[in-house]
């Protein structure tokens, strides 16, 4: 098994550029640091119709109301609160192409950054993005993964969703292809799908589904501080 | 002055299960405009019912716990958001978005 840079073709070179732009990488700081409500809010404001902060700030009053300032954790500092707003009314001011590619880049560069933080990971070096994997004697997948970790022992593949629509048939049977594949040339190979949305909308959605699944990490937006861990190996949690 | 929610809500007589039942009219709304994706109907249909169980249990368990008027405000600001959302696609994805910010209001895990 091994990693390859996914071929530049016209749509990764756009999407690169995407990824490129300050937005997107101060967006996905605030957010790894952020707390569970905070990244709720977010998601919703880059992807709302408002771009007017008080309008948000009404709707989040444990963020922004008196009940903030006594909460522990990033949820009860309201410096930060209001720098994830405006971060992600920043993005919702775009187009409405272009804030679609721009939220997908932000979910991604969060995950990277996460999964960077893990132990073992041997620094950003050992975290990639749009990366292909190889097996011997199988056609490789068209589609890059979103992240992977590169480090030895302990590789990943991660691929990233906006919300819970986004998860298919397809999406989860490459993943599982790639873990079976991996497994055949006796590398454990950790397959995640992340998707910036809550638990509840993932399971209706994967309740539709029949592609196998049970092999696959799920870690919705509860749980994405669970990307800094240690690598948990194996069965849908 | 500080506010102090619950003498708010002893004097107003607000209590979680009204600020529930405001919200509740524009997230079936909000159901509305995203079953205009005729092939994500019933998609939609157990999203919203999936959500709706979760805002039941707040209800029953907290319904009949005072609450402040900010948390009114949070609901009518809440619904106007909604309201304003005209593409189905991006009401699909409300239907999850929706709750999730009525219940970090009411200071509930999604």
């Amino acid at each position: 098994m091994r990693f390859q840079d996914a071929a530049p073709d016209a749509r990764a070179v756009v999407y690169a550029g995407i990824q490129a732009e300050p937005l997107v990488a101060r967006a996905a700081a605030l957010l790894a640091d952020a707390g569970p409500d905070q990244r709720v809010l977010a998601r919703a404001a880059m992807n709302g119709m408002s771009t007017d902060a008080a309008t948000w700030q009404a709707m989040a009053p444990t963020l922004f109301g008196d009940a903030a300032a006594g909460r522990p954790g990033p949820d009860g500092d309201r410096a930060r609160s209001e720098a994830i707003l405006a971060a992600a009314l920043e993005v919702a001011e775009r187009g409405e192409q272009v804030r679609s590619q721009v939220r997908g880049a932000i979910v991604e560069s969060l995950t990277a950054i996460l999964a960077a933080r893990r132990r073992g990971a041997t620094g950003d070096s050992a975290i990639r993005r749009e990366r292909r994997i190889l097996f011997d004697g199988v056609r490789a997948e068209i589609h890059p993964y979103d992240v992977t970790v590169e480090t030895p022992g302990a590789e990943e593949a991660l691929d990233c969703k906006w919300g819970a629509r986004g998860i298919s048939a397809d999406v989860l049977h490459q993943l599982d292809d790639a873990r079976t594949h991996a497994a055949d040339e006796d590398v454990d190979l950790t397959v995640t799908l992340v998707v910036f949305d809550a638990r509840r909308s993932c399971d209706v959605r994967l309740a539709r589904e029949t592609a196998p699944r049970s092999a696959t990490r799920f870690v919705t937006i509860e749980t994405l501080d669970d990307l800094a861990g240690d690598r948990i190996a194996g069965a849908e949690r | 002055m500080a506010l102090d929610p619950a003498r708010d809500a002893r004097l107003t007589g607000l209590t979680i299960a009204a600020v529930l039942d405001a919200a509740r009219p524009a997230y079936d709304r909000l159901l509305e405009r995203a079953e205009e994706v005729e092939d994500e109907w019933s998609y939609d249909n157990d999203l919203a019912e999936a959500w709706r169980t979760r805002l039941d249990e707040v209800d029953t368990a907290r319904g009949g716990d005072p609450a402040g008027p900010e948390l009114m405000a949070a609901v009518d600001a809440l619904g106007r958001e909604a309201d304003a959302i005209d593409d189905p696609h991006r009401a699909i994805d409300w239907l999850s978005t929706f709750p999730q910010l009525l219940l970090v209001a009411l200071g509930e895990r999604p």
